[in-house]
């Protein structure tokens, strides 16, 4: 893929679009750009979101190699779409749809069993590299696999639109609004979902506490 | 303020304050709530470990070649025909089309078309004006025989042939 170094647009209808946007958000501002052909844009994108989409996939599917694969999808959908993108609401927003869209239907379709096997296998595997790398005694990494292995759980366990819920509100810090558009409901049911998978997780989770 | 124990919708007020995303005025009105509420207090500190457990789950690191695997898939896409990247643009939308949403003015207003023909359509044919004016002719002209025949009748009773053979009073 070549790579041009983004240039100010002279096209006054994307000139329009950008000081639409202005106040939106950076990232609209860089898709604009892709979509006039600047793919330098495009690996800033990337840049920003990848850890993002990435880390939210792999705690929606607990699957390194999937989580990757639909993070590519993502990022190739959104490529993909350039030509007719429009920047009706943050950027963000749009990305974690995609992303939260696609994971729903991969839990959705039941890829999730037949990739269970592995799963637990590759976990352990992130686990011990995670630990390993901050040079922890072996009861801290007992004790933090056995934690982590409960926390896992206790978010498998949820509903998958309660799971991409918390995990937005949790980890990508979006707001109810950005939320409820990735999940494509309301406010007030994103808020119904959060205070229900929260409730879940603090019965499930309870005996961690002290 | 209200407590959000009692409502699930002032419970949102809860989630922010754990997640320390409150104003500085919002957060002083919490802990003073929090301080008199029982229920409240048990609530948060079991919500701040839930969050501190979420908090350690950390994510594996991103693949070093991830990047270099998608420019390879973009630059796959480019070079197909046009006519397969059109339909992996129909087939596989960035975001799904929401059906249901045309789907409600549709079915509303197929429903207001079949309300409409039922109600148009009576038991019997429907008739043009014509031949609906035809058919109260052929029924005026049907009874007017009647009509006659039995005039026809009542003048064969008048006629003196039709009396006794005698016809002596």
């Amino acid at each position: 893929m070549a790579l041009i170094p983004a240039q100010p647009s002279a096209d006054p209808g994307v000139k329009k679009d950008m000081e639409a946007v202005a106040a939106l958000d950076r990232d609209a501002e860089l898709m604009l750009r892709v979509r006039e052909g600047d793919d330098t844009s495009f690996a800033l994108l990337l840049e920003r979101h990848r850890g993002p989409v990435v880390h939210f996939l792999y705690r929606m599917v607990q699957n390194p190699s999937v989580s990757e694969e639909l993070a590519q999808e993502v990022f190739l959908r959104v490529y993909r779409s350039r030509a007719t993108y429009e920047p009706t609401a943050k950027f963000t927003t749009w990305l974690f749809r995609i992303a939260t869209h696609l994971a729903l239907n991969w839990v959705r379709d039941g890829k999730k069993e037949k990739n269970q096997e592995s799963l637990d296998e590759q976990i352990a595997d992130g686990m011990d590299r995670q630990v390993r790398d901050r040079q922890p005694t072996i009861e801290q990494e007992m004790l933090y696999e056995v934690k982590m292995s409960e926390v896992r759980q206790a978010i498998d366990a949820l509903p998958a639109k309660q799971r991409a819920a918390v995990l937005m509100h949790k980890y990508q810090d979006l707001e109810y609004a950005q939320i409820a558009r990735a999940l494509n409901c309301s406010e007030s049911a994103v808020k119904s979902l959060l205070f229900r998978a929260y409730e879940a997780l603090r019965s499930r989770l309870a005996h961690m506490a002290g | 303020m209200n407590c959000p124990t009692r409502k699930n919708e002032d419970a949102e007020i809860l989630l922010d304050y754990c997640a320390q995303s409150l104003s500085p005025l919002q957060t002083v009105e919490f802990e003073r709530h929090l301080n008199e509420c029982g229920n409240c207090s048990r609530l948060v500190e079991a919500q701040k470990e839930v969050w501190n457990s979420l908090e350690a789950w950390t994510p594996i690191p991103v693949s070093s070649n991830f990047d270099a695997r998608l420019y390879a898939r973009i630059a796959q896409e480019q070079a197909a025909p046009s006519f397969l990247n059109w339909l992996r643009r129909i087939l596989q939308p960035p975001v799904p089309y929401s059906f249901w949403k045309s789907a409600v003015p549709l079915t509303a207003a197929c429903a207001v078309l079949a309300l409409g023909l039922y109600v148009k359509t009576p038991d019997a044919p429907v008739a043009f004006p014509q031949q609906a004016q035809q058919h109260q002719v052929h029924a005026t002209d049907h009874v007017d025989i009647e009509q006659v025949e039995q005039t026809l009748e009542d003048l064969d009773i008048l006629t003196p042939a039709a009396q006794s053979p005698t016809g002596s009073m």
